[in-house]
């Protein structure tokens, strides 16, 4: 990084003037011994501090993503996989529930009567089933 | 990484590579501080933070450059970027502080010279663009040629040129009466 002043030839002696001007003006002042100490040791202390972080990301990253799968859990976005065998309803199924379906599924609970005939209800390819299956 | 480097590699490499880095950031230390506090607009803090990251990357890639020059070229194309973020988030920042708060603190800035006339032109080259602003800095103020400029910037020579062009145009207009003063007395 050489410092060839290839663009002060394009410029004319006022420009030139102008733009020596603004550096002379537009500069920081130079650092003091102390400060420039001060500044070196800054660096060095902050290339010490990173491997520290560095060795500690593989213990910390479970524990991130634990929390994570928790943060999720909370808020709704996650669902962890029930265990196999737990009850489930499938809401996706019950949406699309047929009338006669859900005169079958609910009306006993609804109206709490005993054991109402469902070949009423059913009809008639499931009641060919029914028959056969149920000995009818 | 410098444990890492002391482990990994054998003392002496170890050893040869912190003079190296010693040497390089002896040797960059006030001209990157300089370009940075140009680019970030006069604060010292800003500036040292920006330097302080842009050297901690030379160091992780000191190995990688066997030449000064390239290692240099990259260390302040990182300083021109790192400039730029500051630039970004503190304009995030000061949007919604003036928001919420009314606006932030002013940034430390030295008070030596003429400070009236270190804050018009902080406030000609803010209405610079960001290139406009990068090219004039490095060029004109830094000293670098249009083609390091480039390379720093990441932009074809031609456009640098372009930019260059223009920022010094806008200035000129902006601060008219220190183009003027040609005896030499700008305060």
């Amino acid at each position: 990084m050489t410092q060839p002043r290839d663009e002060w030839s394009q410029l004319d002696r006022i420009e030139e003037q102008f733009v020596k001007r603004l550096a002379a003006h537009y500069a920081p002042k130079p650092l003091t011994p102390a400060r420039r100490v001060a500044l070196d040791d800054a660096i060095w202390s902050r290339l010490q501090r990173q491997p520290r972080l560095m060795r500690l990301t593989p213990a910390l990253a479970p524990v991130a993503v634990a929390m994570l799968i928790t943060c999720l859990s909370w808020s709704g976005l996650f669902r962890l996989p029930a265990h196999q065998g737990d009850p489930s309803v499938n809401i996706t199924a019950m949406s699309s529930t047929e009338p006669w379906e859900y005169e079958l599924l609910y009306s006993r609970e609804l109206t709490d009567t005993a054991e109402p005939d469902d070949g009423l209800i059913l009809p008639d390819d499931y009641l060919v089933i029914d028959r056969v299956f149920l000995d009818k | 990484m410098m444990e890492e480097a002391l482990v990994q590699e054998p003392p002496t490499v170890a050893l040869e590579l912190e003079q190296r880095f010693h040497l390089f950031v002896a040797s960059h230390r006030e001209r990157a501080r300089r370009l940075a506090w140009r680019l970030v607009g006069g604060d010292d803090a800003a500036a040292e933070d920006v330097i302080q990251e842009a050297f901690i990357k030379a160091y992780r890639a000191l190995g990688q450059f066997r030449e000064e020059a390239s290692l240099a070229t990259w260390f302040y194309r990182i300083v021109v970027h790192q400039a730029h973020n500051y630039c970004r988030w503190r304009t995030v920042r000061e949007t919604w502080s003036a928001l919420w708060h009314g606006g932030l603190p002013p940034a430390a800035v030295q008070e030596s010279g003429d400070p009236l006339l270190r804050r018009r032109i902080t406030k000609a080259l803010a209405q610079l663009s960001r290139s406009q602003k990068e090219a004039f800095v490095l060029v004109h103020m830094e000293g670098f040629s249009v083609r390091e400029a480039a390379a720093l910037m990441g932009k074809p020579e031609g456009t640098v040129k372009s930019h260059l062009h223009r920022a010094l145009q806008a200035l000129r207009s902006e601060l008219a009466d220190l183009a003027e003063d040609t005896g030499g007395n700008a305060s």
